[in-house]
């Protein structure tokens, strides 16, 4: 089903610096790795349309590996030179996430979705229409796994094949995946704030990317006895281990592990094991139970199973609302204000209107 | 008639004329006013005085004491109710007034969360169903307490074949033989539903079926093959779920995975329909549309939303069950048999049976026997006790 194109760009690895580095929280060892530090459109040349590099490189500090494209931050420059329509970029999305959760089972690397397409996998097993980008994390063994024998792979996938034909919304033709693993990976700090992504997941054709953040032991915490873990595990405690992000997410070893299995967007996926606490720790109880999304104008078809758009009746109807709502909370304000003047009527008159109803009451008093 | 004083001086006066005339000195101690206050000196005008005085003197001693008392006790009545009882009070008519209306934002509205490898609902053979001698055994939490568990059943006198056996979930892990209550369970020919710890040792063994591939050739990248489970556990922590997952043969492990979240008994008499599950239900959500993780692991809801959770906060989810049920038509009722909260304890109501007494921590280990017609009773055995 993927032919897996192997095109390791040895290029990257081949030019290496001999001049030593200093040592960094970016690169704490100090040892040389690569004076090359990224992949540039150059070595795609074969891959990407893109004539010009459009990577938000440029404006980036050096130590970042990955660059947002310089007109929407959920591009990547190297492919993309423009944002996709929004009622499109809907169905490239989908697509993306078929192509990564279906290649990542097919190759044994454990991925599981977090995150807002966890949310909208709890809603109905799909990505949210509103949403603009998909949350993913592996474990850290997937991840070494993936930097070890997939970095720069390039992945074919056909939207068709895997999802069968009566979804009107599918890629028909094959596309091409790019699997980027950051070379910062390896260092465990949140100090290294610049590369909190530790992998990508990149369409090569619109430019879409998924963020791939790998789920690490903290191995500093104190477990909740107070001591310091070893590095050699325990062998008898059933204790949850502390879990944390580079991008400063934290979790227990219970709430995400052993993994379920499931499916999102039609193709098989993990959800974690205590998938209910996360989304309410994370967007709150309301989250699952508010069929009505206000901010985006889209509300839960029961009947459909489906976050569908507000019509412009119900929306007009919500602004009447708001309006309303909001109407009440002037006039208490308004009331409350003029409560205060009632109570202790202030020398100098607020405003212009206060300052003629003075003056006229002072005109009658000489009268 | 004089007196020889007097006639020897007839102009004198006696002494005693000189002191001035002090009537008031020469009050008796045994008139009243003896006893009265000085005008201006009480609060209450004499007359009053006299008033409340005669009406109290009619009241008899006794009264008037259990006046004091009984006004005392008002006091700390209203006290009482100001402080704790009002708000209980309060409380109580909110929970009611919740419990009552289905809100409109409630919980359940998704799509139901799907798993593989997991059964939502199964039903349970019409020919199990308690008829004539054949009765119908549930058994809360059994965590592998095999010897309470054989005790159980001689105790219910179960005849293999007539009755029919249904466990609860939390089956295994926690006490001595998890594998030995299995094997003895599938021997009795036993229903089951899936608990929240049979939960975690299927997944792990599903994950650890399809952790990831060490990779196409040696590698010095990767750690030795030896040091890779035991790191991989520690990431996870669940050392003991690991190796208590290895300890099931092939044919257990089937067993434990044909096991339902689910089990729908049907309709026994009194008892209308019955359900057996591990934790819990949310009313007015079908059975298939239950949320798989919280039908084995709830404790409470939250009545604003409906939306159950294990933790302790909020109103337990029995309790609702239970009022919903109570409004409901006869022929719409249900009756939840389950397990899980060992911390309530054996918790019979109307609608709602919760078995869990805490076998493996040295409670009880409960049955509930219903015969034809739902007429049902418990038979408990004493456990050792093997965790804290």
């Amino acid at each position: 089903m993927h032919s897996i194109l192997v095109l390791f760009l040895f290029a990257l690895f081949a030019i290496i610096s001999a001049r030593p580095s200093e040592p960094t929280i970016f690169n704490p060892d100090g040892t040389p790795k690569s004076s090359k530090r990224d992949v540039s459109l150059a070595d795609l040349e074969g891959l990407t349309r893109n004539s010009r590099d459009r990577s938000g490189k440029a404006g980036d500090p050096p130590e970042k590996y990955f660059h947002e494209s310089t007109f929407d931050a959920h591009y990547d420059g190297r492919f993309a030179s423009t944002t996709l329509r929004r009622d499109e970029r809907l169905m490239h999305l989908r697509s993306l996430v078929r192509s990564y959760l279906s290649t990542m089972q097919s190759i044994g690397a454990e991925t599981w979705i977090m995150h807002g397409s966890l949310l909208g996998w709890w809603w109905n097993k799909r990505i949210m229409p509103w949403d603009s980008d998909i949350d993913v994390q592996v474990s850290e063994p997937a991840l070494k796994y993936l930097a070890s024998y997939y970095n720069m792979t390039v992945h074919t996938f056909k939207d068709a094949e895997a999802f069968g034909e009566e979804e009107g919304e599918l890629i028909k033709e094959e596309r091409k995946y790019l699997l980027e693993i950051n070379p910062h990976y390896d260092n465990p700090s949140t100090d290294d704030y610049m590369n909190v992504i530790d992998a990508r997941w990149i369409d090569t054709t619109t430019g879409l990317y998924i963020d791939i953040t790998a789920l690490r032991v903290n191995r500093t915490a104190p477990t909740h006895n107070g001591r310091r873990p070893s590095r050699s595990p325990p062998r008898t405690t059933s204790e949850p281990t502390r879990l944390y992000c580079k991008d400063m997410h934290q979790y227990l070893s219970n709430q995400i592990f052993p993994l379920r299995d499931t499916t999102f967007e039609g193709v098989p996926a993990k959800v974690p094991y205590a998938y209910q606490e996360l989304l309410i720790e994370e967007y709150g109880g309301d989250s699952l139970v508010d069929t009505v999304f206000k901010k985006e104008y889209h509300f839960f078809d029961q009947g459909k199973q489906e976050w569908v758009p507000m019509t412009t009746k119900m929306v007009q109807k919500l602004m009447e609302e708001d309006r309303d709502a909001e109407a009440e909370i002037l006039k208490e304000e308004l009331s409350k204000m003029a409560r205060q003047r009632g109570k202790k009527p202030s020398r100098k008159p607020k405003n212009e209107k206060d300052y003629k109803l003075t003056i006229d009451r002072n005109t009658d008093e000489r009268t | 008639m004089s007196t020889p004083y007097e006639r020897a001086h007839p102009h004198h006066r006696p002494l005693i004329d000189h002191i001035p005339d002090h009537n008031d000195l020469d009050v008796s101690d045994e008139e009243d006013a003896f006893y009265a206050l000085d005008e201006g000196d009480y609060l209450l005008h004499p007359k009053w005085r006299a008033v409340i005085t005669q009406t109290t003197n009619r009241v008899p001693r006794r009264l008037q004491r259990y006046f004091v008392i009984y006004f005392a006790l008002f006091v700390i009545f209203c006290i009482g109710w100001g402080a704790y009882f009002g708000p209980q009070y309060a409380v109580y008519k909110q929970e009611l007034r919740q419990m009552e209306e289905v809100p409109e934002a409630s919980f359940g509205k998704n799509k139901r969360p799907e798993f593989g490898g997991m059964v939502q609902v199964k039903r349970l053979e019409e020919k199990w169903l308690p008829r004539g001698e054949g009765r119908l055994v549930v058994v809360g939490d059994v965590h592998g307490c095999i010897d309470e568990f054989r005790h159980l059943m001689r105790k219910v006198e179960f005849v293999e074949g007539r009755d029919h056996l249904i466990l609860a979930g939390d089956i295994i892990s926690k006490g001595p033989d998890s594998p030995g209550v299995v094997s003895y369970a599938a021997h009795l020919g036993a229903s089951c539903v899936r608990g929240n710890h049979e939960d975690k040792v299927l997944l792990s063994l599903a994950e650890t079926s399809t952790s990831p591939d060490p990779g196409p050739i040696e590698s010095p990248a990767l750690p030795a093959a030896t040091d890779a489970l035991p790191e991989e556990s520690f990431s996870r922590g669940d050392f003991a779920l690991r190796k208590l997952a290895k300890s099931f043969k092939k044919s257990q492990i089937a067993w434990l995975q044909s096991c339902p979240v689910i089990l729908h008994v049907g309709k026994i008499g009194e008892l209308h329909d019955v359900v057996v599950v591990h934790a819990g239900l949310v009313p007015d959500i079908a059975l298939e549309d239950q949320d798989p993780f919280q039908v084995m692991n709830m404790r409470t809801v939250d009545l604003k939303t409906r939306t159950p959770s294990e933790g302790r906060e909020g109103t337990p989810w029995e309790k609702l069950w239970n009022h919903v049920q109570k409004k409901k038509p006869a022929h719409e009722r249900m009756t939840v048999i389950y397990g899980h909260d060992r911390k309530r304890g054996k918790n019979i109501q109307k609608h709602s049976m919760g078995l869990d007494s805490g076998c493996v921590s040295g409670g009880h280990l409960t049955a509930m026997v219903i015969e034809e017609g739902g007429k049902h009773h418990y038979v408990q055995v004493k456990c050792k006790g093997y965790v804290d």
